[in-house]
């Protein structure tokens, strides 16, 4: 069969590849790396390229926005090769290096609050120098159990593995640092095992990865596990978006794809090999010089990264294949560290509560506290814990990815060229912003979404039920064959050169994604028979959540009208757990016992959570009185 | 033994909300009606007061509704083609205690009237009777606004009850009640959320509260009664417990609905087992009335002459005290 070249502008790569390719494929394979939320099917209209010239076959672009076809835009998903061609990827319809929230500014876990305030770090790699008696002709004891005797010895280790890597090096090493060796052990409770051997008497300490997987973005940080100092951080967004940008439609691509699996695990491994790599050369480290990683991602994240089947996640009764995944090593995940190195995944909860919630549950120790706690990590999904140390309820509410951009008319997420402020002056309707970046505005994200929301609210634009008013006269609010929708930014001040607005579609949207996850709380606390007024601590964590602005939040109704003191943004809960577990053995047994140990309360059983959800689509609910500082306001 | 009788104590009571306007109020009415005021759950004298009887609204159409079941059309034949002359029927032979009043004839395909013609019905049916009104257009928002609208400014003063105010549209009518002062049916499809979500925005417009009148949807016998029981009963029993956006009188359209029943309108050759077809309508509309009396409807907006009768008759039973 013919291969043809496809150059991609203005970046002037150029592949090749075969009659018939996917022309969203062949700009992953030029390393382009294209929006497709909705994973290909030609549905999201959002990898709009321009054809420069080339000859092709078109499928289906009717949800391609209409001023786009009339600019020269075509939807590369749609697009099949039939000859050379030459395409433009517009600035709009990339992925662009991401604004990732890289976890709390702590460098050191040593503060009195933290997990190692009572605690001592106990990490599961730690490097011994091992000084051994040489051997003469008496005393002809092998290399190993030499060595094995002297850990014991001095260290007090026994039943101490080897890989075989490590065993072809020993003899030489052992020779060469003239009878004293520096093995690096890691220890996840079942068996220690050395997993590196060098000569003499080693002046590097010991190293760790933690890293974070999510839907969106994956964030790395790498650690002196000795110190438990935090030495880098890196994150970029999850090349998975690529086959779409919830779990749910990668999922689907796994099923609809012989070769989707395995095209999902090494998107996601690429990604993390590449921060990886980026980290270590920055910190002059090799990539021998990490014997361990410890990862924490959602249920469906942590399957597809370990490249097992997430189908029956999807279908009912929803059951994962495991929650509780084997240490592996990293060779057999194909990462770029130590292939000797134990990688270790965080465990889920049920099949949408993932390793995330544990490790954020870990890392904010709601297990240890007297305190009743709720955690909220809202993201593609909003997941809730609720409890303290006796007992411990989660859940996951479906709120889907508008606070994340997606299904918002002019939404993206948070990154350059994002409004993530406004302000609507109540007279004139005019509106003030602020964007990621200091760009032109090319979209909202999940801040701005919620300031909008509220502040349209405010300016009496919109009704509580989330309807645009008339009443105000401004040529901001127009009437179009959808429905109405506000102007935010008129097309000549927008990066985009079209007009960004709310629609009415947008707020029905928002209104659901919000009054789902108010929906979740209040159903949990019901089926605990609390009150909000029981909650004693809320902490807010994802990566949306360093962002939200509390009190718009609470005036859309999103979270309960609590007293602001009660709420702590925590930040990348999930990268902290990780981190926590990397340094302390312990911790990697709480993990499994937290999971164990929280009760999944599944929403869509019984009418309550859909009683509770259609009362919390009303601005900010139908129950006014759980929202007594607004109400008497 | 005395039989200790358990009572339920509640915080609150639903607002009494007075419809029609006589000459020194700024109206033409002869006599108001005021409804609501109900501090227990329906009926139930012993535990708290009801101080009002629900009132039965008897339906006037402004153009001849050829649709009708002929046992309907029978009873008030002659003056079908005068919404005038129906109403006086209605009030001085059968009794109503207020008229409802439907515009369907702005419907662009049931005639098309125009909003001057709406005003002249609305008169000439103001000037036939001396009962509160209440008004309602044909259904179509842009007609109603329009319609309402229009009748709300011509008749101001009157407080009549105009409806309805939907989640979808409400603004107009609601700004015509505020304007020239009448009460305004908010209508809910079935939703004790949207029903409440509507009250509320319907109040923040500047509507006071006692301006309201509730119309939670309802479903004939067999056709879901019981679902419109429970809606009632939760609105009552939310109202009872302090909620004032809930603790508003309701009515219900049940005329309306039990006239759509087939039940009520086939014919005894059809179904032998089924009785007399023009005794079987007025039973399926009185029963349908009786059952949602015990949901708490305080106005009952009704067709048959007969069905009038009887469910006039079963209201004047339940409003005697019982000896608890």
């Amino acid at each position: 069969m013919n291969k043809y070249q496809v150059t991609f502008m203005p970046d002037k790569v150029t592949v090749a590849v075969m009659k018939g390719t996917n022309l969203l494929l062949a700009a992953k394979k030029a390393g382009i790396d294209i929006e497709s939320p909705c994973g290909g099917h030609g549905t999201c209209g959002k990898c709009a390229v321009k054809i420069l010239n080339g000859a092709y076959d078109m499928q289906d672009d009717s949800h391609l926005p209409k001023e786009l076809k009339e600019m020269g835009y075509t939807l590369a998903c749609q697009v099949k090769v039939r000859n050379d061609m030459t395409v433009e990827v517009p600035f709009l319809s990339r992925l662009t290096r991401h604004k990732v929230v890289l976890g709390s500014k702590r460098t050191k876990f040593n503060k009195e609050h933290d997990y190692f305030g009572k605690k001592p770090m106990d990490p599961i790699c730690r490097k011994y120098a091992v000084q051994l008696e040489a051997p003469y002709l008496s005393d002809s004891l092998n290399d190993l159990d030499r060595l094995k005797h002297a850990l014991s010895r001095q260290y007090g280790l026994t039943d101490v593995r080897i890989a075989l890597s490590c065993l072809k090096t020993l003899p030489s090493a052992l020779r060469q640092g003239g009878w004293e060796v520096t093995v690096t052990v890691a220890d996840t409770g079942s068996a220690a095992e050395i997993v590196a051997v060098e000569p003499g008497r080693s002046t590097k300490p010991a190293y760790g990865i933690a890293v974070d997987i999510g839907t969106t973005t994956v964030v790395v940080n790498l650690l002196n596990t000795e110190k438990g100092k935090i030495l880098d951080k890196a994150g970029s967004y999850n090349k998975q978006a690529v086959y779409g940008s919830d779990v749910i439609s990668r999922i689907i691509y796994t099923d609809e794809h012989a070769d989707g699996l395995a095209l999902l695990q090494k998107a996601v491994v690429e990604t993390i090999n590449e921060l990886i790599d980026g980290i270590l050369r920055k910190n002059g480290l090799e990539p021998g010089d990490i014997p361990v990683m410890v990862c924490g991602g959602n249920t469906v994240m942590t399957h597809l990264f370990m490249g097992v089947t997430a189908s029956y996640l999807r279908l009912e009764p929803y059951v994962p294949s495991a929650v509780k995944f084997p240490v592996v090593k990293a060779r057999e995940l194909n990462i770029n560290i130590n292939p000797e190195a134990a990688v270790i995944t965080i465990p889920s909860v049920a099949s949408y509560v993932g390793g995330d919630i544990t490790a954020g549950v870990l890392a904010t120790m709601i297990a240890r506290s007297e305190a009743l706690t709720l955690f909220i990590d809202i993201g593609t999904n909003g997941e809730l814990v609720l409890g303290n140390k006796d007992w411990m309820v989660t859940c996951s509410c479906s709120a889907g990815p508008a606070f994340e951009g997606s299904g918002i008319s002019c939404g993206m997420r948070a990154m350059d060229g994002a409004i993530d402020w406004i302000a609507i002056d109540h007279q004139s309707l005019e509106v003030q912003c602020k964007v990621i970046g200091d760009t032109k505005p090319l979209g909202i994200c999940g801040s701005g979404l919620i300031y909008s929301l509220s502040e349209m609210m405010e300016a009496g634009i919109i009704d509580r039920a989330g309807k645009i008013l008339t009443g105000k006269a401004s040529g901001r609010i127009r009437k179009t064959s959808e429905g109405r929708e506000y102007v935010l930014i008129y097309a000549e001040e927008s990066g985009t050169g079209q007009d960004i607005v709310i629609t009415e579609g947008d707020i029905k949207n928002l209104l659901r994604a919000k009054g789902a996850i108010f929906a979740g709380i209040r159903t949990m606390l019901q089926m605990v028979q609390l009150d909000t007024s029981a909650i004693e601590r809320v902490y807010i964590a994802g990566g949306f959540g360093n962002d939200i602005n509390l009190a718009d939040a609470v005036n859309i109704g999103l979270l309960p009208d609590l007293p602001a003191e009660k709420y702590e943004y925590v930040g990348n809960s999930c990268i902290q757990g990780a981190m926590i577990v990397l340094l302390c053995r312990e911790a990697l047994a709480e993990s499994e016992k937290l999971a164990d140990g929280m009760t999944y309360l599944e929403l869509s059983v019984g009418n309550q959570f859909m009683d509770e959800f259609i009362s919390a689509m009303f601005i900010p609910h139908t129950d006014l009185s759980l929202f007594p500082t607004l109400h008497s306001a | 033994m005395p039989v200790q009788v358990l009572k339920e104590r509640n915080s609150s009571k639903v607002t009494s909300i007075t419809l029609g306007a006589t000459k020194e109020q700024g109206g033409t009415r002869t006599g108001t009606i005021t409804v609501g005021g109900e501090a227990s759950l329906p009926f139930l004298h012993f535990e708290g007061e009801m101080p009002n009887k629900p009132v039965i609204a008897m339906e006037v159409v402004d153009r001849v509704p050829e649709e009708w079941n002929e046992e309907l059309k029978a009873a008030f034949e002659g003056v079908m083609d005068s919404p005038a002359a129906w109403a006086k029927k209605s009030v001085e032979e059968f009794g109503a205690d207020m008229i409802f009043l439907k515009l369907q004839s702005a419907d662009p395909e049931l005639g098309n009237s125009s909003p001057e013609k709406c005003i002249e019905t609305v008169k000439s049916v103001l000037a036939a009777v001396g009962v509160p009104l209440a008004v309602v257009g044909c259904g179509i928002d842009e007609v109603d606004n329009k319609v309402i609208a229009a009748v709300a400014e011509a008749c101001a003063g009157e407080n009549l009850l105009l409806g309805f105010a939907t989640q979808e549209n409400y603004n107009t009518i609601v700004a015509a009640c505020m304007v020239h002062k009448h009460t305004v049916i908010a209508q809910s499809p079935l939703d004790i959320n949207i029903c409440k979500q509507l009250n509320i925005l319907i109040s923040e417009m500047g509507l006071p509260l006692d301006k309201i009148i509730i119309d939670p949807s309802i479903g004939g016998l067999g056709y879901g009664i019981e679902y419109a029981y429970s809606i009632g009963e939760r609105g009552r029993i939310g109202t009872l417990q302090g909620d004032k956006m809930l603790a508003l009188p309701t009515l219900g359209t049940i005329g309306f609905e039990a006239w759509k029943a087939k039940e009520a309108n086939v014919g005894i050759d059809e179904f032998p087992g089924w009785g007399e077809q023009a005794e079987r309508g007025i039973l399926w509309e009185a029963v349908t009335a009786s059952a949602l009396l015990q949901s708490g409807l305080d106005i009952l907006v009704m067709r048959h002459p007969e069905a009038v009768k009887l469910v006039r008759k079963n209201i004047g039973d339940l409003m005697v005290p019982n000896s608890l």
